[in-house]
């Protein structure tokens, strides 16, 4: 029986990782807008005109 | 709005009448819907190569978009379009050239990009999101530009050496997404949300941990050997922990803070159920007696929590800003000894000499420099025709600016200006605390009384066995804490001031909607309301081509009649009319491109045209040389509001309180009888809403504007109608969108069913406490029938309220 220990530890450890990642997506900001991301995705956009606007800026600068 | 077939009426509501005039259509197909906004065009229509719209600002947006090749925007939500005829001056966009006044939308940068955060009110759909992320294929030197829909702001990354503060605005205005300039609608990351979403981390991790660690306890079979029970037991005992000190400690906290208050609300029985859960089962498991109820108070506290959250995303929906900061410039310009330099409002002193250009309101009281200028009293008694004012005079905060600069001198400094005491005034008006709150209290004093009796009369029972009455006592208390109660009343009132948001109604906070729903008296202002907010002037062209009216148009353009300002639009400011004279009653005549021009009364028309003119109330007459035609003004209903105020007399008493004369009362009295007040001062109205509320009913006021905020106040709730979301109202429960009026007497149902769903939950949790408490009571209540039992309970509740609320909802076509 004593696999049961290490079945416990195993599971403590990944479970623990699952924990501290949710608490490094909360802080950083992820939970903040639920809503927007979602939507965003779904949308497509049609074929761009050809227009080299060199987008840059990523907002986490 | 119905106009007599044949003719061609057009809206003169929008700028560019040149381009406008186009091709005007004439209106015979009432089915035509608005390419951008997909409002009916009854009436008023314009096409061109793009398809019909309802007004020239609809137009250009669409335009401007299919230019870009991003007309992909109408097909992402059905809805996308908003009407766009709600002026923005132009002149406000200038304040973003000031560094004082950027700074506050400014968000960091870098050496390339700075990032600019605006409130930007008419976000509402995926296509607004679609739209908005693609900004920087309509702006040179934008970024990427980020939505957030629930708070509806954007954060737009561009790059300073390519364009500006200034033109990224005016670029959004020009789309129709006007960013808000008051301060109050700047949204910053809210960390008060990571923290709760951390804890319903910690108490899910715990919860479903602590089931697995308890299963092996509840299962039948051969018994577990001890040395596991031990570790099982101490393990969950470990995971419960920071449940108890972390996850759990807001409610600890309400409940001391209740109990310093002297008041005993429901966060006192729960913050005891938990206490007692979490003691009784550390007590269990040391003597030994048994697993405890450790995984029923990590599954409770999770339900509370995720309670909490609904709550709060709820008030994010429907959060809405209500200082009377929001109709004030953010700063103005001030004369110094160098000239004029901006400052902010707050530092305004008596003396100093401002500048406020047209459009724009007075932030204090103050008089005149000038010799002379033009005031409109709109937001102070409701009043739209401008009254001229001269040097020396005394204009109130509030007055907004018409036609020309203003330069005058304040006289208090903005927070004792009459309009912060109209606006305090309207917020002192004592309302009782919420029902909610109320219920909250009463319940909560009742329910531990209730609980800590049954404690009693259990321990009484089982007296002799002191073990036995112990454990009776505290089952009781486990049982009795009101979880269910407690999550009913926020996941219903939340879900449906969700659903209200959606269908263009704005509760301050979610309990409104108890108010609503024992509302049985309907009071509604007229102009703004049931009509629109603008006069409009629907011409009949008559022998006038469209180029006669737009002679008209520059002529009314000099004139400061209500009249001719609907019919010159905001657009025309300059004016190539000569020689004007201006006859007070009767009309304006002057040259324009070289013809005599007229616009008044017919007999004045008659006169300078030469041509007959026939007097028919409610028109006005114009002539170009000897042509003559004429113009209708109406305040038009809104659409479906008489069918509206229908509804809702099977509802309610609906009655009418209005500031104006009652011209237009023959169009009204059908509908409300004699439940009609007309020439009501704005206290007038307040008084109204008392004498109606002592004769014991409760009062929905719909108004609209400052001049309606004491009414509102004093009502039960205070609802207005807004057209543009960035122009809010003080003193007011609830925002309803103008274009949603109809909706009105679903939201009064809507708000009954919320009622009615809550006293559901009541009972249903009632219910199951009286099951639980005949175990806890009998001794018979074991950690496995309470770790089915609380999770079912508060299932039940969740399920129900928020399915109950989600069918029907109002305004259901989204």
């Amino acid at each position: 029986m004593t696999v049961i220990l290490w079945l416990i530890a195993a599971g403590a450890l990944v479970a623990g990782g699952f924990m501290a990642a949710f608490v490094w997506a909360v802080r950083s900001g992820q939970y903040d807008d639920t809503t927007s991301p979602a939507v965003a995705v779904l949308l497509d956009d049609p074929a761009l005109p050809a227009r080299d606007t060199g987008r840059k800026g990523s907002l986490d600068a | 709005m119905r106009e007599p077939p044949g003719l061609c009426p057009v809206s003169l509501m929008a700028t560019a009448l040149t381009s406008a005039f186009d091709r005007p259509t004439a209106a015979a197909a009432s089915v035509a819907h608005c390419r951008h906004c997909g409002n009916a065009c009854a009436g008023l229509l314009l096409a061109n190569a793009h398809g019909t719209f309802c007004c020239a600002g609809c137009a250009s947006v669409y335009a401007l978009l299919a230019e870009h090749g991003l007309d992909q925007y109408y097909r992402c939500a059905p809805d996308a379009g908003r009407p766009q005829r709600t002026d923005i001056d132009a002149a406000r966009w200038a304040l973003l050239d000031d560094a004082l006044s950027a700074a506050q939308f400014l968000d960091g940068g870098d050496g390339t990009w700075r990032y600019a955060r605006f409130g930007v009110p008419a976000i509402h759909c995926a296509s607004c999101l679609w739209l908005l992320e693609r900004l920087w294929r309509l702006e040179p030197g934008v970024g990427r530009c980020e939505v957030d829909m629930v708070r509806r702001t954007v954060r737009i990354a561009f790059r300073p050496d390519v364009t500006t503060l200034r033109r990224v605005a005016e670029r959004l205005a020009s789309i129709g997404y006007a960013p808000a300039l008051d301060p109050e609608h700047r949204a910053d990351a809210p960390a008060s949300r990571r923290a709760l979403y951390t804890r319903i981390g910690v108490a899910g991790f715990a919860a479903g941990n602590m089931m697995l660690f308890s299963i092996p306890r509840y299962a039948s079979g051969p018994a577990l050997e001890p040395i596991f029970q031990r570790l099982f037991d101490t393990l969950n005992v470990l995971l419960a922990l920071p449940v108890l000190v972390y996850a759990a400690s807001d409610f600890f906290v309400a409940a001391w803070r209740a109990i310093r208050n002297r008041t005993l609300t429901l966060d006192v029985p729960v913050a005891m159920g938990l206490a007692v859960l979490f003691g009784r089962s550390l007590f269990d498991i040391v003597s030994g007696q048994g697993p405890g109820f450790l995984d029923a108070f990590a599954g409770l506290v999770l339900f509370l929590l995720i309670g909490r959250l609904f709550q709060q995303v709820a008030f994010d929906r429907i959060a809405f800003d209500r200082t009377v900061r929001s109709f004030l410039p953010l700063s103005v310009r001030v004369m110094t000894a160098e000239g004029w330099a901006l400052r902010a409002i707050d530092a305004l002193l008596t003396g100093d000499v401002i500048l406020v250009r047209p459009g724009e309101v007075i932030p204090a009281d103050a008089t005149v420099v000038d010799a002379d200028g033009a005031v409109d009293l709109a937001f102070v008694t409701g009043e739209q025709a401008p009254v001229a004012v001269t040097a020396g005079v005394t204009v109130v905060a509030g007055a907004r600016v018409v036609e020309s600069p203003l330069r005058v001198r304040v006289l208090r400094p903005v927070s004792h200006s009459r309009l912060a005491s109209l606006w305090q005034a309207s917020t002192a008006v004592h309302k009782p605390s919420h029902w909610l709150t109320l219920v909250s209290a009463r319940f909560g004093q009742g329910f531990t009384v209730l609980a800590l009796t049954l404690t009693a009369a259990g321990a009484v029972a089982w007296w002799p066995d002191a073990g036995k009455a112990a454990q009776v006592a505290t089952a009781v208390l486990i049982i009795a804490c009101p979880c269910a109660l407690t999550l009913s009343a926020p996941i219903t009132l939340g879900t449906a001031a969700g659903c209200l948001g959606r269908a263009g109604v704005y509760l301050k906070d979610a309990a409104v909607l108890l108010d609503l729903s024992r509302v049985d008296t309907v009071v509604f202002d007229k102009t703004g309301t049931l009509t629109r907010a603008e006069t409009r002037a629907v011409l009949d062209r008559h022998e006038l081509s469209a180029e006669d009216w737009a002679r008209v148009q520059q002529l009314a353009a000099a004139s400061t009649h209500p009249i001719s300002r609907a019919l010159a639009g905001h657009g025309v400011h300059a004016t190539d009319a000569r020689n004007v004279q201006e006859r007070a009653g009767a009309g304006i005549v002057g040259d324009v491109g070289g013809a005599r021009v007229a616009l008044g009364t017919a007999a004045f028309v008659q006169r300078i045209a030469g041509a007959p003119a026939v007097s028919v109330p409610g028109r006005t007459y114009a002539s170009v040389g000897p042509r003559v035609g004429w113009l209708t003004s109406t305040t038009p209903a809104r659409e479906g509001a008489p069918a509206m105020v229908e509804a809702i007399a099977r509802l309610a008493d609906p009655w009418l309180v209005s500031g104006d004369h009652d011209l237009t009362a023959g169009q009204w009295t059908p509908i409300f009888g004699t439940h009609m007040r007309f020439d009501q001062s704005p206290d007038d109205k307040q008084r109204f809403v008392r004498s109606v509320q002592a004769r014991g009913r409760h009062v929905l006021m719909v108004g609209d504007g400052l001049n309606d905020a004491v009414a509102l106040g004093s009502a039960d709730v205070g609802m207005a109608v807004s057209d543009d979301a960035a122009c809010l109202v003080p003193a007011c429960d609830a925002v309803i969108a103008g274009d949603a009026i109809g909706v009105l007497p679903d939201v009064l149902r809507y708000a009954r069913r919320a009622r009615h769903v809550i006293v559901l939950c009541f009972v249903v949790s009632v219910f199951y406490n009286v099951i639980g408490l005949g175990l806890a009571l009998t001794g018979a209540l074991t950690p496995l029938a309470t770790a089915i039992l609380m999770p079912v309970s508060s299932l039940t509740v969740v399920g129900l309220s928020t399915g109950l609320m989600r069918v029907a909802v109002p305004g259901g076509r989204r």
